[in-house]
């Protein structure tokens, strides 16, 4: 059994990010399934990103913000929330925008990493 | 209403339509729903969720408010627009969780908000509320058009029924007929045996018109008059349906009467035995005659109206 420590806290030092429902048999197999799938996730956020594809930005960021939480990553959701929110809050170009899209890259590459 | 009987039997289900561009929140609902008693459906477009909602009749949408395709709200005013889809209860989902959004989903028609990420209490909370209230209202609904002595259909439903009955006999061109049917001497019978006879008779009568076919819909009029709609039936089957009734209850025992022989008058009609611009309301109207011609006739038989003949009207070329 692993510890019972809240996901934001393992976030928040960096560590590998473990799902709120990784022990719930119900949820187990789609949690997986959305780990896996965020590592396309990841490739092509920093792909709108780099392009400057501010609505494919958005629409990625807003998908993450309604799912993530519900895949018990409540920390990604936060993070997609904050990238949506800046996006349509700021016109300024979208290099503005940096540390909020680190930070959520940051926290889906936590959830992909292995879990010792 | 468009059930040939008042039973509420032969239930399905509870089906829930979920409209979601992200196969990611349609995964989490068949797993947080999946020990819910229901049917679970899926769309992943405004477009495919429409349709759905025409084909599946669910009881239950959950809509999305940012969709690839079009808008929740533009979905949501669709159902609402079309008479299938109208009653059914639509839950709005968004990661919005601006109260200017909730405002607008409520004010459109929406029965209920549930913000994305789901708590999975609230959701399965949420649901069964409405899942609840639903089926209580479809009692109310059904309850208010039953009558309470005989379990049959009642004058409300009769009217819509034929109204609805007698559209569908024109646009398809297909036969359409009723029979009106009257307890003889009711009134002596509550006199002379008293009000709980009188029921009794009333019961009695009803069970027999509610055991012949079940595409035939036997209603309770008022008073001692029935009405009994015969949809896509002529005039010579209905007049056998109403013959076959008339012996039945004269042949039927009374407790304690041994000897008593209860009777009714029936009258028959058909489309053909009104003018094409007519109303249903003419249709009651010649069953009725008929039923008067029986009264007068003796009793205890089956009249039928004559249909009207009319020359076809040209205009001379």
């Amino acid at each position: 059994m692993h510890g019972q420590q809240p996901a934001s806290g393992d976030a928040a030092k960096g560590t590998s990010l473990r799902s709120e429902f990784a022990d719930d048999p119900d949820m187990r197999e789609i949690v997986e399934f959305f780990v896996n799938d965020l590592s396309t996730r990841i490739d092509a956020i920093r792909a709108a990103f780099d392009t400057d594809d501010r609505s494919r930005l958005k629409t990625l960021a807003h998908q993450l913000k309604g799912a993530a939480g519900g895949y018990g990553f409540p920390t990604i959701g936060f993070a997609a929330a904050d990238v949506e929110r800046e996006l349509i809050a700021a016109e300024a170009d979208i290099a503005a925008i940096d540390d909020k899209v680190d930070e959520l890259l940051r926290l889906c590459r936590a959830a992909l990493a292995p879990r010792s | 209403m468009e059930s040939t009987t008042n039973n509420i039997g032969s239930e399905r289900l509870p089906r829930l339509l979920a409209i979601d561009d992200s196969e990611l929140i349609h995964k989490i609902l068949r797993v947080r729903l999946q020990h819910e008693q229901l049917e679970l459906h899926s769309a992943m477009s405004g477009a495919d969720g429409l349709r759905l909602a025409k084909e599946l009749r669910p009881e239950i949408i959950l809509l999305d408010i940012e969709l690839g395709d079009m808008e929740g709200f533009a979905v949501l005013q669709a159902l609402k627009a079309d008479a299938e889809t109208r009653d059914i209860a639509v839950i709005f989902i968004s990661a919005f969780s601006e109260p200017v959004d909730r405002v607008r989903g409520l004010d459109l028609g929406a029965v209920d908000f549930i913000t994305k990420p789901f708590e999975v209490i609230e959701l399965t909370a949420r649901v069964r509320s409405i899942l609840r209230l639903q089926s209580a209202m479809n009692m109310l609904a059904v309850k208010a058009q039953i009558d309470g002595l005989t379990g049959l259909w009642n004058r409300k439903y009769f009217d819509s029924r034929l109204e609805s009955e007698f559209a569908e006999s024109k646009r398809h061109g297909r036969p359409l007929s009723l029979i009106m049917a009257d307890i003889d001497k009711f009134k002596s019978l509550n006199d002379g045996y008293g009000h709980p006879f009188g029921d009794l008779v009333l019961e009695r009568f009803a069970k027999l018109l509610s055991s012949g076919r079940v595409s035939d819909v036997p209603c309770r009029y008022g008073g001692e008059e029935f009405g009994i709609i015969v949809p896509s039936g002529t005039v010579e089957e209905a007049r056998e349906v109403a013959d076959r009734l008339r012996e039945r209850l004269a042949n039927e025992r009374w407790p304690r009467h041994e000897d008593l022989r209860v009777t009714a008058s029936f009258g028959v009609a058909d489309i053909s035995c009104i003018e094409s611009s007519m109303l249903p309301r003419a249709m009651v109207e010649a069953a009725d005659r008929a039923l008067y011609a029986a009264k007068h006739g003796g009793r205890n038989r089956v009249e039928t109206a004559p249909p009207i003949v009319t020359a076809p009207l040209r205009k001379s070329a």
